[in-house]
Parts: structure tokens; sequence; C-alpha cells
């Protein structure tokens, strides 16, 4: 207690109740849930049970599940990882024309859900009916499609097309804040561009590209919507679908459950072997040349490629973002699947009918609307106070919140959605099953990790020397809280409820083990439409929810340039 | 600048609290109608095109009585309500699908209500132990459907699936998806044996998703024939699309059982809705979309080339309902086993 902190003396203070809230809120939301899947994969009715577990994890189908859930985050992670540092290279360190647009452009993937692009891909890919596909065939004379959607190659791609901005955003960043006087030292030394690349840039840049390739290998493992879209009719399946196909088979009893939680066992395994491969290799040398002050980075010069290079850019943006949203509006006007684009064929009923007649979109608008505002409120504030107390707080006990402020990042969407049905259908006297509830429950869980990162990157950023100034004068420690830290932590804040809020818009992977009749959200609605065969309803409701979302996100540009002014 | 934004996020903060408070609040009314009205709900596998006319119908006939519904995959339905069980609280009043094992599931269980509705003798009864658990209200028929820009003959025969030009064409939808599809497969193993889907898969079969999911696949050439369900084909027919159907002659014939599920709040309404289902004006909805009603005094239109319900059910592959109950779990992983090889 007598420790010249900025603690309080008393024996509890402020420093306590935050230091406890913040443990309580990690463990009702997130590490409860993860204990109940552990312990319900190892114990039946009470008594230790590995066979069961052993059963399920030696069924081929697991197995085989795991395996592709692999694969295919590996194909996803690779590319996305290569395209990715590839455009961000290109946007900061070349002479590209227009390339502040070009950057905008590239984080236009992110705003385009990646379940909403598969159905766009399996519309124009799918072996026989996919509208390149028949031009293709019917242009060449062959039986043979260009290119099969339905594959592993097909899956990854699609993800790799929506995904890729996780490392491109990383990498952008490091390459802009990069010091240019260590390459220039290099060159002067007489190394030439490949060496320096290999031994400066590279290392320098590496950890971003791990961090955002460890992104995409998380929620490629644990994703739901490409694989269910473009993979269960070819019996491609990842564990997350695999534990939705089970829990339908056999009616939604506990026994499907349990598979489940076997199941999400492994996936926390994997991640958490990942997570502990990337800081192994990361923890070989120390990177922290990357310096804040702002330099303008030596440009390579792109001469005769300059323009063939943003063309090739602007291909790729049309291709992935382009095509797929116009075929997604094309369909969507179509009076049953399969008719050629011809005029008789398209009008706007289905429009009209998804936005006035039929009343699951109204709930599913609103269901998403209202569970992204409150989970990205929640979790900002929840985020702020449990960052504080790992970043800022000097107090006994803060090595358990270390731990547990880790766990969010390395439990994975479907993990969650199984965990909150084990913990608040009823067994432990609260019972939200059936209601948003359960699905807010989820979304805090799982958007967690994003309000950590963005909380904490703010709060280092806080020097210890104003907090102390200020309970030097006599101010309190709420009052220096109020007036100090939470002003100039305000824009990770911010940044940390809209990266919360537009994810949460479009979420399938958790809502869809957790909807009930009437909670459906858009991604939810969208996809049970299509799954049901109403594929043209599908898509006009899928145009409705990109219409929505590109709204949402200009009206998010607008206002946090607002603010940071 | 400073206090406006921390106004405008705690405005938002309460905002979004009162928002999802109303949701919570939505849906807290319909699972307690007995305050202020009755509000029924109606778990259905049967698509739009056809609940929607029948619960405005039934509306019109039962002015005051307010009428929900919730149209997905029977299989999806019963994991909802098997969720709901373990809760405690089942929130549908009425159930509808097209899966007959389950309705004999529920019954053995308790959790049907008796009623024997007073329509019940003008209609046609495919079930020899009727006790009024359940009524059928439909008799679905599945058949095959090609798509008729690839295949120039209707196929007559299941056999004729084995053709070349039905090679890695030829689809059905899930059955842990899908209550017909579930039905018709328990109903061709019946009567051809696992042989049958043996071949089948020889010949490059499918396996899809929900039941109209492989009607659009259709549709759209993916597939160029699917195992399809009437009704759902015969509107998609209506607004275009290029299939056609056919029956073989040994007919699939998937009975829509409606029942009321024990202990429901609304159960006056509840009945009402089932008397109207059997009577005549919602049973000519039925046969409009093109699938068999259960009254014979309801024509079918010749186009639809379906038969009365009586022939049809003749006609029909029969089965023993209590001996497919148990056995769900193992046809449709012996069908899976057959047809998906998972990768």
């Amino acid at each position: 207690m007598s420790s010249a902190t900025i603690k309080k003396d008393s024996g509890f203070g402020v420093a306590q109740l935050i230091l406890l809230l913040s443990i309580a809120i990690l463990v009702i939301f997130v590490a409860w849930p993860v204990l109940l899947i552990l312990f319900n994969a190892f114990f039946v009715d009470g008594s230790f049970n590995s066979l069961d577990f052993y059963r399920v994890l030696t069924d081929p189908e697991t197995f085989q599940a795991l395996t592709n859930s692999l694969i295919i985050a590996s194909m996803t992670t690779v590319g996305s990882t290569i395209v990715g540092t590839f455009f961000a290279w290109l946007v900061t360190r070349t002479d590209l024309p227009y390339k502040n647009f070009m950057k905008s452009l590239f984080l236009v993937p992110f705003m385009l859900p990646s379940f909403i692009g598969a159905l766009a891909w399996k519309m124009l890919l799918s072996p026989h009916a996919g509208y390149i596909n028949k031009a293709f065939m019917s242009l060449f004379g062959t039986t043979e499609p260009l290119f099969n959607i339905y594959t592993y190659y097909g899956i990854s791609a699609v993800e790799v097309m929506y995904l890729f901005p996780f490392v491109f955003i990383q990498v952008c960043g490091a390459l802009e804040r990069m010091d240019p006087t260590l390459e220039e030292s290099a060159r002067i030394s007489g190394a030439g561009l490949l060496t320096i690349t290999r031994k400066i840039t590279i290392p320098l840049v590496l950890p971003s590209i791990m961090s955002g390739a460890l992104l995409i290998m998380l929620y490629s493992m644990a994703h739901f919507g490409t694989v269910a879209v473009l993979g269960i009719e070819q019996g491609i399946y990842n564990i997350p679908t695999l534990i939705y196909e089970k829990i339908h088979e056999s009616a939604g009893s506990f026994e499907s459950i349990r598979t489940g939680t076997v199941l999400a066992t492994v996936l926390v395994v994997t991640a958490a072997i990942i997570i502990w491969g990337q800081q192994k290799i990361l923890s070989r040398g120390h990177y922290q040349i990357i310096g804040g002050k702002s330099f303008r980075p030596m440009e390579l010069k792109l001469r005769g490629l300059r323009w063939p290079l943003l063309l090739f850019c602007l291909a790729y943006i049309g291709f992935t973002i382009v095509l797929p949203t116009v075929v997604i509006f094309l369909v969507g006007g179509l009076n049953t699947y399969g008719l050629p684009f011809t005029w008789e064929n398209l009008s706007l009923a289905n429009y009209k009918y998804i936005l006035t007649e039929y009343d699951v979109t109204k709930d599913a608008i609103f269901n998403s609307v209202s569970l992204g505002l409150a989970a990205a409120v929640i979790t900002m504030f929840a985020g702020v106070m449990i960052s504080y107390v790992i970043v800022k707080m000097k107090v006994r006990g803060k090595g358990i919140l270390e731990f547990l402020g880790m766990l969010p990042f390395s439990v994975p969407g479907s993990v969650i959605a199984l965990g909150v049905i084990l913990a608040w259908s009823g067994k432990f006297g609260i019972n939200l099953y059936n209601t948003v509830w359960i699905i807010l429950v989820a979304y805090i869980a799982r958007y967690m990790a994003f309000s950590l990162r963005a909380n904490s990157a703010a709060l280092e950023q806080v020097h210890d020397s104003l907090m102390e100034a200020s309970r030097s004068c006599g101010a309190t420690m709420w009052q220096s809280l109020k007036d100090i830290v939470i002003p100039l932590v305000k824009p990770g804040m911010i940044s940390a409820f809209f990266l919360i809020f537009l994810p949460a818009l479009r979420e399938l992977t958790v809502s869809i083990m957790l909807y009930a009749p009437t909670t459906r959200t858009i991604g939810v609605a969208i996809y049970t439409l299509n799954e049901d065969g109403e594929t043209v309803m599908s898509t006009a409701l899928a145009g409705v929810a990109l219409i929505l979302i590109v709204i949402g996100q200009t009206l998010i540009n607008h206002f946090t340039k607002k603010v940071s002014e | 600048m400073k206090k406006l934004g921390i106004v405008a996020l705690a405005a938002l903060t309460a905002a979004s609290m009162i928002m999802v408070g109303c949701g919570g609040g939505g849906d807290k009314k319909a699972d307690a109608p007995k305050e202020g009205g009755k509000k029924l709900i109606v778990y259905t596998s049967m698509k739009e095109s056809l609940i929607k006319g029948i619960v405005e119908g039934y509306k019109k006939a039962n002015p005051g009585v307010e009428v929900t519904y919730q149209s997905a995959g029977a299989g999806k339905l019963m994991a909802k309500i098997a969720a709901e069980r373990q809760s405690g609280k089942i929130l549908a009043d009425v159930i509808w699908t097209s899966e007959v094992p389950d309705f004999y599931k529920m019954k053995q269980e308790g959790i049907l209500e008796n009623y024997k509705s007073p329509v019940f003798k003008e209609t046609v009864n495919p079930f020899k132990d009727y006790d009024g658990s359940f009524h059928a209200a439909r008799l679905g028929t599945l058949g095959i459907i090609v798509n008729t820009d690839k295949i120039k003959e209707m196929p007559t025969q299941w056999s004729d699936l084995l053709k070349p030009e039905y090679k890695n064409g030829f689809g059905v939808a899930n059955p842990a998806l899908s209550g017909t599809a579930y039905m018709s497969i328990a109903l061709l193993e019946k009567q051809f044996g696992w042989k049958f889907f043996e071949d089948v898969k020889a010949n490059g079969g499918r396996v899809g998703k929900g039941s109209g999911e492989v009607i659009d696949d259709t549709a759209s050439g993916e597939l160029v024939a699917s195992l399809a369900v009437d009704y759902i084909t015969n509107d998609k027919i209506k607004k275009g699309a290029h299939i056609a159907m056919n029956y073989p002659p040994e007919l699939l014939v998937v009975p829509s059982p409606v029942a009321i599920f024990k202990g429901t709040p609304n159960l006056e309404p509840a009945k009402k809705f089932v008397d109207y289902l059997l009577g005549k004006e919602a049973q000519a909805m039925v046969a409009a979309q093109g699938t068999i009603p259960v009254r014979e005094d309801v024509a079918i239109d010749p186009k639809f080339k379906l038969l009365a319900p009586k022939a049809a059910l003749e006609k029909s592959i029969k089965i023993d309902y209590n001996e497919v109950i148990n056995s769900k779990e193992a046809i449709v992983k012996k069908f899976s086993e057959i047809m998906q090889v998972k990768k």
C-alpha cells in the first residue's frame, strides 16, 4: 500500500473498483462462456470423459473440417498478405498516379461483406450457370467452365478479395511511418535495391504484415459465410459450418451442442497455437525503429509502368468490387433466378416487396442497427476502462486482467456463439436464448478485442506525467480521468466505436447460431433467404444492405473527420 | 466541441439502449399475449407464396385476432422448438410443416394439443391412426423438375435420372434442412432401396441446401434436374423460370400436418386456424398454388398435372410413419454417406 504510484492510499478506492469491474466484464462476457465450452467438451454429466472428446475428434468428418479450416485459412492468409502488401507498397512507396485516391479505393472491399461477395461470385462463376462461365463456354464452344468457384481455390480467392485490407491498412501505416534515413544510409553505403528491401524494408514492416496476416488467419479459420455459400454443396465444410449443420441435423439436441463444444475447443487451441507462433517469430528481434515522426518516404520511380500499374489497380477494383455489386443489384431485379438480363425480366418488384411487404426486412434492419449501436457503445466504454487498467494503472491483480485481456483476441466468433448458448440459456438462472440480448452479449464478447486494441493504442500515447501533474495539483482520480485522460483518448474511443459498429451491422458468423424467428439480423435474413431458395429475394435484400452499409460508412467518415478536427 | 462530442455520445448510448430495449420489449409482447388481444404465432415450412394468403384470409374471417408466422425449413424450426423447450416455453401456438415423423414424435412426447376439428370429416385423411393430435392440411407431392433449356425430353420414370443427360446434374435438397427432402428420401429408399441413391451418386448426383434452393439452381442451369416440391416449382414457373415438372408413377406424397401446441394461451384462435386451414377457402388457395389439397371438393387446375387427393394417396408410395420416427438421424447419415462425400 505504500508504493508511490498514482493509486489512492485507501484500501478500496476508484482504482480497485475499476479493476474489479474490468475483471468482472471480461470474466462474464468472455472467460465464462469459453470455460463452459472447455468444460462441456471434457465433462459429460459432471464426470471427466476424454473418450467422447476423442471420439468426436477422430471422426473423419471432424478431422476433415479442421483440415479444411486450416487449408482455406492458410491460402487466404498467404493470398491476402501478398495482395495487401503489394498494393500497400504501390500506394505508399512508388509514384503511382492518383495514389491517395487509390489508397482510399483499396479500403472499399472492407464495406462488402464477404458472404455477399460469395453470393455474387456464386452467380458469376458457378461451374454450369455462372454468368462468366456461361459466356466463356458459349464463346469458345466448350463444356468446361473457365473457373469453378466451388473449390478450395474459389473459396480462398473470394475471402482474399474482401479480407486483404486487414494487411493493406497495417502495412500502409508501417511504410508511411518508417524512417527513410535507414534506407538512405544503406543506399549511401552502397547497398542495392534488393539488399535494402531484404535487409531493411522487409524486417521493418514485417511485424505489421504479420499482425495483419494473423488477423486474417484467425478470421478466416472461424468464418462461416463464404464456406457456407460456396463450399457445403460440394462437401467442403469447415469447423463453423460443421457446427451449424450438426446443430440442425439433430434438431438442436444437447448432444449436438456438445459435439460443437469439442469442435470449438479444437478451434480455440489452433488459434492459440497460431498466436503463440506469431509472437515467437516476432520476439526474435525488436523493431522499434519506426519513428512517430512523419518523413517523406523515398519513392520508387515506376517510369513506363506507372499507367499500366494504375490500370491494373483499377481493373482489380472493378473485378472484385464493381462487378459483384452490379451482379447483386441486377439479380435482385430478376423476376426469378435463372432468367437472362433482359428488360422484360427485370423490375423493381423484388425491392418493393423486400422493403414494404416482407416483415423480416424491417425486423432485421432494426435488429442489426440497434445491436450494432448497443454493442459498439458498451464495448467502447468497457474497452477504454479495461485498457486503462492494463496500460496505465499499477494495482495488484493486474496480471489476471492482462491475461483475460488477451482472450478476446484469440476466441473465434463461432466459439463465442456456442459459449453464450451454454452460459445464457437458463442453466445458470438467466435465460436469454431466443432474444436479442443473447446476440448482444455475444457481440460484446466478439468485438471487445477491437475496442481493446484501439483504446490501448490511444492510451499508450498519453504520457503518465500528465496524470501525475493533475494528481499533484490536488485533482481526484475521477477528476483527472474525466478532464485529462478521456479527452485525450477520445479519438481512440471513437475509432473503436466505428470499428465495431460497421462489422456488427453485417455480422453473420455469430448471429446465424443465435437467431430466433424474430431476431434475425441482416446477415441472417440474407443467408436464410438464400438457403431457402429465394435467390432473387436474398440478393435484393443484399442490395438494400449494401446501400445501408455505404450510407453508414459515408456518415461515419464525415463524422470522424469533424471530430478529429 | 469536446462537450458536444460527449453529449452526442451519451445521447447515442441512451438512444441505442432504448432501441435495444424496444427490440426486447417487442419480443416480450410476442410471448405475453394475454394482455390486449390475441396474437397467434404459426411456425411453418410453407413458403411465403402459400402461407401469406392463408394467414390473410384467416385474419379476414376472424377479425381482431393477430397472426404472425415464421417461414423456415422444417429442420430449422424443429431445432428452434427444441431450444425453446429447453428454455421452458414454446413460442409457437401452431406448427405446420411437412416432416410427418416430427409430428408423431411430438405426439409421443405429449406436447401436442388434442383437437378433433369439426371440419375433419370433410377432408381426405392420409393418417390411419388419426386421433386429433394433428391434421393433414395439404398433400405435398414431389417430382422431377428439369431445366427446359438443357433437357428436351421430360423424364417419366425415376430410373430416367440414371441416363447420361443427367450426368453430374441431378440435385436433391439437404435432408438435414428440408423436411420434404427427408421424407422423399425415406419414401424412395422404401421403394427402391439405397441402391437407387448409389446409382444416382454414380451418375454424379449432388446434394443442395434447402428445398427451394435446388429449384433455383435448376432454373439457372447449375443443375439440369432436381427432386422438387410441387408448389415452390409452380410458383417459379409462373414467374417465368425455364423449368418443367413431371411426376413418376411411384408417387411421392408427403402430407403436411398442422398441430396445436399443448398449453398455448391462444387455444381458441389456434383451433379456428386449424378449422380455417382445412376449410374450402384455404384449401382452394392451396390448390391454386399447385399442390394437392385435402378436400375432394376443391378443383386443381389441370396444368399442374396433379391428381385429386384420394387418387394421389392410392398411387403414392406407402410408409409406416411410426417406423421412421426414430430413424431420421440414421437415414440422414446414410444418405450423406452415399451422396455427399465430405472433402
